[in-house]
């Protein structure tokens, strides 16, 4: 219990310095945000005016500790492209994000531990060459060939899935899944790569250790031996690397959404990216950072029921 | 067929790039009901190949039975062709009707599943019981291997548990499903002496009472000797001699089983001798072997250390901060004379290698005094200690891990030489030169890489390598603990070649008590960091005081099969945690001098 205050304190910590290095560099862009909203032809007095009520005049670690306080207490500002709550608008996209991330590693998961488990039980043999090199095809394409790969074959020729558009999963949850399966195959064969070299590799060592033998010893099937012998030790590091690839998943959900036109947490950073929306930009890099920390910190802790000896403290 | 098992020319062979490799060939041997045979040879002779290729287990590393026959009477009383069953007809024989147990205990246990699990399967898939059934029958089980608290250890996961308590859940699991045979492959190889005594008891008393028969594979024909009842001798994959164990310790055949023979130190055959003596050896370098010339040297301190203390912080918290420490050597003293031998024994976790160590400055140690001729070398700052290294050398276990694989021999030999600035150009190529002959490795060797040479060949690079600043201590820590029976003997010579040639003082860190009796002149045993008894090598071996010398003595198996000693059950008193709270203060290591320079510390 001790461990996971300790680490919930270590996240608390490193999300504070996240908001000091966004807060400064978003400071430190040229542009003014009051500019911005009204244009650059705007009247210099209204403009000043603006500054004002926005806070913009105020010293640098007043505008921190609002926004702070704002982040803490939900008025997470207003954004200035959307002209829409930022709390509420984040609420909104975060889902339909969540969707595609859980999906993603979902196939990446389900493809890659068969298949890397598979190449590592006929190491060397022809069955080991086609899955490395489907995994490094996965590793040495960018995702977004595989977005254009996935329109081409089950949008467009077979007309399966929908080439783009987004359905709100408080509206109809199958319909979003429906709608978020082709991004996320498209961003799970990217995933699935990595994850098939690592399943591959400690599947081989841990074959090759005497506890397999001694569980063939003992008359067990081949099956029992792989799939629970020799599995349940390979899968811990497996989700390890799961879990740090969330982070490389937001970078890449950032052009996969706006290839779909599937309006998510990626297409709406862009957007703000696009557009200089400060304070849009802060709230977003705030929010993807949360979530990597907090995916591997509940990593971390899954190991501990995966791994007896891995202990806590 | 009144055998249990009956192999018939057996060949095994390993498909590789380069076409098949033979690993095992015309191999024939029985075993009757109830019978202990132990398969013995040294490395690569194919014993494990043999054992594998019975359980068919031998085709999951590659190898197939490529000729010959296995035959297995199985419980009903039907014969079984291995080579030729389905795998479904193994499954059920493996674990059923042929138990194994294997030579790692720290790997052989799923670390992930707990010993209950780990216990139960093999019966719930042999024997069709139920989980509660199982379970039962795993406690029972723990219970007729004699693990403490068998209750509690259902529940834990194997990291928990010790070494030879762990091996005695993996002889628990061979044994769950009373077999008809039991293959123990190198069972003991990895355990420390007592906890092995207390292995090979367990064996022997499980074979008396459910009266199944024996595979036992070793390459220790102290053990062999300590165990067999007939005794099959393999080299290079094929079989040398079989015979009963009296035939072949007593009245061995072949040239090779004799050699072997001769090679093995017997504990208690040096009594009566005043000095070392060379191992022996048969053949071309037996010769070399009895040139004994004993040196009668003025006694001459070469190292003192004085009240060494070492100990390693464990650390914890979020912070990292020290919580405990480990108190690997504590208030140690001896000395070592120029030209003579300190051997350092005990179990593992015992602290000797620390001291080994610390002597050298390789870890700093805690407290304490080192003195090498002269000089303090705790005292001495970064570029004096350097300098000071030239004297003391080290020759470690594995010369698989010590030398450098992607350097030629000749330029690791030259590397201290080089570094010490001690000679270049065709002066360096001459020492180097000298030095391979001095290690008796060709010339032609020196442009060669490590993987290119034997595990015997290597370390005598090595301690050509140490030989190379002409230093007056070598600390050699388990060097030839790795080594094959027979290279092990050569080795051996060489360093006591050496010493009388060069008059060098040798700190031997061992576990062999065999080979400490022949080869040192001093012995200190050592217990929990502590040196418990220090003295002459006769005061130790033939009358020892100290009552942890004593334990570690009578589990000693001897090259000698009409000395068995390990009939009965065995339980030794299991070695204490060395980790103790900051801040712990043991009292100072004071001794009582029983005999002329024989030391006991007071309890």
């Amino acid at each position: 219990m001790t461990y996971v205050l300790n680490r919930l304190l270590s996240v608390i910590l490193t999300l504070f310095l996240i908001t000091l290095v966004t807060f400064a560099v978003t400071n430190i862009l040229p542009g003014d945000v009051a500019m911005m909203i009204m244009g650059t032809q705007s009247n210099p007095e209204a403009l000043e005016g603006l500054r004002q009520s926005l806070g913009l005049n105020d010293p640098l670690l007043v505008q921190y500790g609002n926004w702070i306080g704002g982040l803490l207490t939900g008025d997470w500002g207003t954004s200035l492209i959307f002209k829409k709550p930022i709390a509420e608008l984040l609420a909104q996209k975060a889902v339909a994000s969540a969707i595609i991330v859980v999906m993603s590693m979902t196939i990446a998961l389900c493809l890659a531990v068969p298949l890397g488990v598979w190449a590592a039980v006929h190491r060397d043999r022809w069955q080991d060459t086609v899955s490395s090199s489907t995994s490094l095809l996965g590793v040495s394409l960018p995702d977004f060939f595989w977005g254009i790969v996935m329109i081409l074959v089950f949008a467009r020729w077979l007309g399966w899935f929908p080439s783009s558009g987004i359905v709100e999963p408080s509206e109809d949850f199958l319909a979003s899944l429906y709608y978020a399966f082709l991004p996320s195959l498209a961003l799970g064969l990217g995933l699935m790569a990595h994850l098939t070299r690592m399943t591959r590799s400690t599947m081989t060592g841990i074959l090759g250790q005497e506890f397999i033998r001694v569980a063939r010893a003992k008359g067990l099937t081949e099956r029992t031996v792989i799939w629970r012998y020799a599995l349940a030790n390979a899968i811990g590091p497996v989700i390890t690397i799961a879990g740090l690839q969330i982070g490389y998943l937001f970078g890449s959900i950032i052009v996969m959404e706006s290839l779909f036109g599937y309006t998510g947490m990626g297409w709406l950073t862009y957007q703000a990216l696009l557009n200089r929306d400060l304070p849009l930009i802060q709230a977003t890099v705030f929010v993807i950072a949360a979530v990597v920390m907090i995916t591997n910190l509940l990593v971390d802790l899954l190991y501990v029921l995966i791994d007896p000896r891995v202990k806590l403290g | 067929m009144k055998d249990i098992v009956s192999v018939d020319h057996l060949r095994v062979e390993f498909a590789t790039d380069s076409g098949p490799v033979v690993g095992v060939e015309d191999v024939s041997f029985t075993i009757a009901p109830g019978e202990t045979v132990c398969v013995v040879g040294e490395s690569g002779s194919g014993k494990s190949v043999t054992s594998l290729s019975l359980m068919r287990l031998v085709e999951f590393g590659g190898g197939t039975i490529a000729a010959g026959q296995l035959r297995f009477r199985r419980s009903d009383g039907t014969e079984l062709d291995v080579a030729a069953a389905s795998p479904s007809v193994m499954g059920s024989v493996r674990g059923n009707e042929i138990g194994m147990i294997f030579q790692e205990p720290m790997t052989a246990l799923n670390p992930v599943f707990t010993i209950e699990r780990q216990l139960t399967d093999g019966l719930m898939l042999h024997k069709g019981l139920s989980q509660s059934q199982a379970s039962a029958r795993a406690l029972e089980l723990l219970k007729s291997v004699r693990i403490p608290e068998p209750e509690r250890r259902l529940k834990q996961y194997p990291h928990e548990l010790s070494g030879g308590m762990r091996q005695r859940v993996v002889i628990a699991m061979a044994m769950a499903c009373e077999p008809k045979l039991l293959i123990a492959d190198e069972p003991t190889t990895a355990l420390d002496v007592t906890i092995q005594a207390e292995i090979l008891a367990l064996i022997n008393r499980l074979k008396r009472e459910n009266g199944m028969a024996v595979l036992f594979i070793t390459h220790d024909m102290a053990v062999v000797a300590q165990m067999a009842d007939r005794v099959v001798v393999m080299y290079r994959g094929k079989i040398v001699e079989t015979g009963t164990v009296d035939q072949i310790f007593t009245a061995p055949k072949e040239d090779y089983t004799k050699a072997l023979l001769a090679a093995v130190p017997k504990l208690g055959e040096m009594k009566g001798k005043p000095a070392p003596e060379r191992m022996r050896l048969i053949g071309d370098e037996a010769a070399r072997a009895a040139r004994v010339t004993p040196v009668a040297r003025k006694k001459e301190v070469l190292l003192d250390v004085r009240h060494l203390t070492t100990r390693f912080p464990v650390k914890g918290g979020i912070l990292r901060r020290t919580k405990a420490q480990v108190h690997a050597v504590e208030d140690v003293s001896f000395t070592l004379n120029v030209g003579e031998t300190l051997a350092l024994v005990g179990e593992s976790g015992c602290g000797k290698s620390s001291c080994g160590r610390s002597i050298l400055r390789l870890v700093k140690p805690t407290s304490g005094e080192v003195w090498i001729g002269g000089r303090d070398i705790g005292a001495l700052n970064h570029h004096d200690l350097r300098r000071a290294r030239a004297d003391m050398q080290m020759v470690f276990q594995d010369p698989f891990a010590s030398l450098n694989p992607y350097r030629r021999l000749k330029d690791q030999v030259a590397e201290p030489i080089v570094n010490f600035g001690l000679a270049s150009g065709a002066e360096l190529k001459a020492r180097v030169e000298q030095l391979f002959d001095r290690v008796n490795i060709p010339r032609g060797f020196m442009k060669r890489f490590p993987h290119e040479l034997s595990g015997g060949q290597r370390q005598r690079v090595a301690i050509a390598r140490a030989l190379a600043v002409n230093p007056k201590l070598i600390v050699a820590d388990e060097a030839v603990s790795a080594l094959d029976v027979s290279v092990q003997a050569q080795v051996l010579n060489l360093m006591m070649e050496l010493q009388e040639d060069l008059g060098l003082s040798y700190l031997f860190i061992s576990h062999d008590m065999a080979v400490v009796e022949r080869i040192a002149h001093q012995v200190g045993v050592m217990y929990l960091g502590r040196i418990v008894e220090i003295g002459p090598r006769a005061a130790i071996f033939e009358s020892p005081a100290h009552s942890y010398t004593k334990q570690l003595l009578s589990a000693v198996p001897i090259a000698d099969p009409t000395k068995r000693r390990f009939a009965d059950d065995l339980s030794f008193k299991p070695i204490k945690s060395p980790i103790f709270p900051l801040g712990h203060e043991p009292a100072p290591s004071v001794y009582t001098e029983v005999a002329p320079g024989h030391f006991v510390l007071q309890d």
